[in-house]
């Protein structure tokens, strides 16, 4: 056995699975065509299409979105409703038969993959909810897309990103008192660690911040308001959360492509950050300010 | 201003008795789930800890049993029972997580917020106590993401944790905030344990306390509390534990627990009475604790409680 160095051996503990960000985000909806405009609003560009399924990828920068249509029938999967629901996070990881393992090992659910032939078999567990998390190790010298998706004719594989927009992350919506226990199945299964309460981002800041353990991401976690009562509130993948260096500038770009902002007295655009409206009744995005590392 | 209907109810009611703290077990009662259902719900209870064998039991399969306990308007306390769960390895270890998930995913759609597990009595099992509390931490982990907390109660024939305090220490190396114990006041008096060391528990860390007493002074070997637990338990105020079981309770009062009573009695007779007269005593003992034991006020009419959970 090699003698691990301290850096090494630090990684290693507090990377467990070799996290290296998100591959992409994936929606489940009825209304593919109809999210797509809303992803367009936002800068992504419709880019391919999968092989066999109503599955799209869109793409802005080194942001990957895809817009899963077909109707899966396994438990505890998500439903496809009107409303778009964040269906899954793929992360990229070093290597994801290893990671699979590692999580399924410590308490994680696995997720039952259907297959189709020549198609690639993406290792999942569930996250919450109905939403699952993909583990992608194909993300340096080749992709998963160029297996299973087929590129939209005339179109550009790597649009860049309007106004350096990034993935910062994604806010989670958790039951009442449920902040320790989706803290630890962050930090147990993944290697989260919990941000200090004075560092903050955004404007909206309430709940608790998580940063991955490549600290390329951030998943926050917001607990009902209190005195709402609401019995057994669905957990949820509510929103993304999308970096820029310039929130103003973002905002002026969005604006003149057509999107709208949460303008009221608590919440309005500012150089922290920005709020879109919800889109197809549950689709919003939160600009943050955040320099890409 | 009452409907006719709303204060006709009212005027044949019994008086209202706090009984809210408890709550019945499916266990105790004979017959069909939906028998069982109504009896408790008759009986003037608000809950009901749930056994897996009386749920899959339901004549009409899984989902109507889902169904009927959904309409039955009471909570579910918790469900029960994953045994021998922890300490083993290889093959054992991945069916007993097959089993563990079972039960978690009927745990969830019976709407059921805890789910007990008792401490292993296999010989198979594995007595390092870092195993065990790997196994119940990865168990807590599989019942994350359903918003299920485990309770962990030490048998008190229990091959290595046999006791409510080894209970503790386990869980407390387990370090999982969805991971608490289980308090059996029957396995408490059978083994005599002391408790002392129950006031410097934290109250949040207990997810759920079942209440039986007995009929026996002593219960000296293994089997003899195995045979008294799943035969000839009564309920609290009926054996001739009552000093203790008061004890039990009040200690419990005073460090601060505030979750739910659950009647863990498994009796024989009770087995052949109509469930309406067994749930009857359960609703004298009920009071008994609630309202002689805990003095807890007696609610005025019409007064609405809500409690975290108290609706779901």
């Amino acid at each position: 056995m090699t003698q691990l160095t301290h850096r090494e051996l630090s990684e290693e503990t507090s990377n467990p699975i070799g996290m290296d960000g998100i591959e992409f985000i994936e929606y489940s909806t009825a209304k593919p065509q109809a999210l797509g405009l809303v992803l367009e609003m936002m800068g992504f560009h419709p880019i391919a299409r999968h092989r066999s399924r109503e599955v799209l990828l869109y793409r802005q920068g080194e942001m990957n979105v895809i817009v899963n249509a077909h109707a899966q029938r396994q438990p505890r999967a998500a439903e496809l409703t009107e409303s778009p629901v964040i269906a899954a996070i793929a992360v990229r990881v070093h290597d994801a038969a290893a990671a699979y393992r590692y999580t399924i090992d410590r308490g994680a659910w696995p997720v039952t993959t259907h297959v189709e032939v020549m198609e690639l078999n993406i290792p999942a567990i569930h996250g919450v909810g109905t939403s699952r998390i993909y583990f992608v190790d194909r993300y340096r010298d080749f992709s998963i897309y160029d297996i299973d998706f087929v590129l939209n004719p005339g179109v550009g594989a790597h649009p860049p990103a309007l106004t350096q927009l990034h993935w910062f992350g994604v806010v989670q919506y958790i039951g009442d008192q449920r902040t320790a226990e989706w803290s630890e199945f962050y930090s147990e299964l993944f290697g989260f660690t919990v941000l200090p309460d004075e560092q903050r981002y955004g404007i909206l800041p309430k709940g608790r911040i998580l940063q991955s353990p490549c600290r390329s991401f951030y998943l926050q976690l917001i607990e009902p308001k209190p005195g709402i009562f609401e019995v057994d509130p669905d957990e949820t993948l509510q929103r993304l959360g999308l970096g820029t260096p310039d929130v103003l500038a973002t905002v002026g770009a969005l604006k003149q492509r057509g999107v709208g902002f949460v303008e009221s007295q608590g919440v309005h655009p500012g150089t922290r950050g920005a709020l879109t409206q919800a889109y197809m009744g549950s689709v919003m995005f939160e600009l943050v300010h955040h320099e890409k590392q | 201003m009452k409907s006719n209907e709303a204060m006709l109810s009212s005027a044949i009611e019994p008086p209202l008795r706090n009984i809210l703290d408890f709550g019945m077990d499916t266990i105790s009662l004979a017959g069909t789930l939906p028998a069982k259902l109504a009896a408790v719900r008759e009986a003037g209870f608000s809950q009901i800890m749930l056994s897996a064998r009386d749920v899959v039991g339901h004549p009409d399969g899984f989902e109507a049993a889902v169904m009927a306990v959904r309409n039955s308007g009471l909570r579910v306390t918790g469900f029960q029972v994953l045994r021998d769960f922890e300490g083993l390895s290889g093959n054992l270890h991945q069916y007993k997580l097959d089993v563990a998930k079972s039960m978690l995913e009927m745990c969830h759609s019976l709407g059921a917020k805890v789910l007990l597990v008792c401490s292993s009595t296999s010989t198979h099992a594995s007595d390092d106590a870092d195993k065990i509390a790997a196994d119940l931490r990865k168990l807590a982990m599989l019942a994350l993401p359903l918003g299920i907390r485990v309770a962990y109660e030490g048998l008190s024939w229990g091959r290595i944790i046999n006791e409510f305090t080894a209970a503790w220490d386990v869980v407390l190396r387990a370090g999982a905030s969805n991971l608490g114990i289980g308090i059996d006041s029957y396995h408490i008096l059978a083994t005599k344990t002391s408790l002392e060391d129950l006031d410097f528990f934290d109250p949040q860390k207990i997810f759920l306390v079942q209440l039986a007493d007995f009929m026996w002074q002593e219960v000296r070997t293994a089997e003899e509390r195995m045979a008294t637990a799943r035969h000839f338990r009564v309920f609290p105020g009926e054996g001739v534990h009552s000093d203790a079981l008061a004890d039990l309770v009040i200690r419990l009062d005073r460090i601060g627990y505030r979750g739910d009573y659950s009647f863990e009695v498994f009796n024989d007779d009770y087995q052949q009475m109509p469930v309406a007269t067994v749930a009857e005593r359960a609703r004298r003992s009920a009071i008994w604790l609630g309202e002689d034991v805990l003095s807890r006020a007696v609610p005025l009419p019409d007064q609405i409680r809500l409690r975290r959970g108290e609706l779901s």
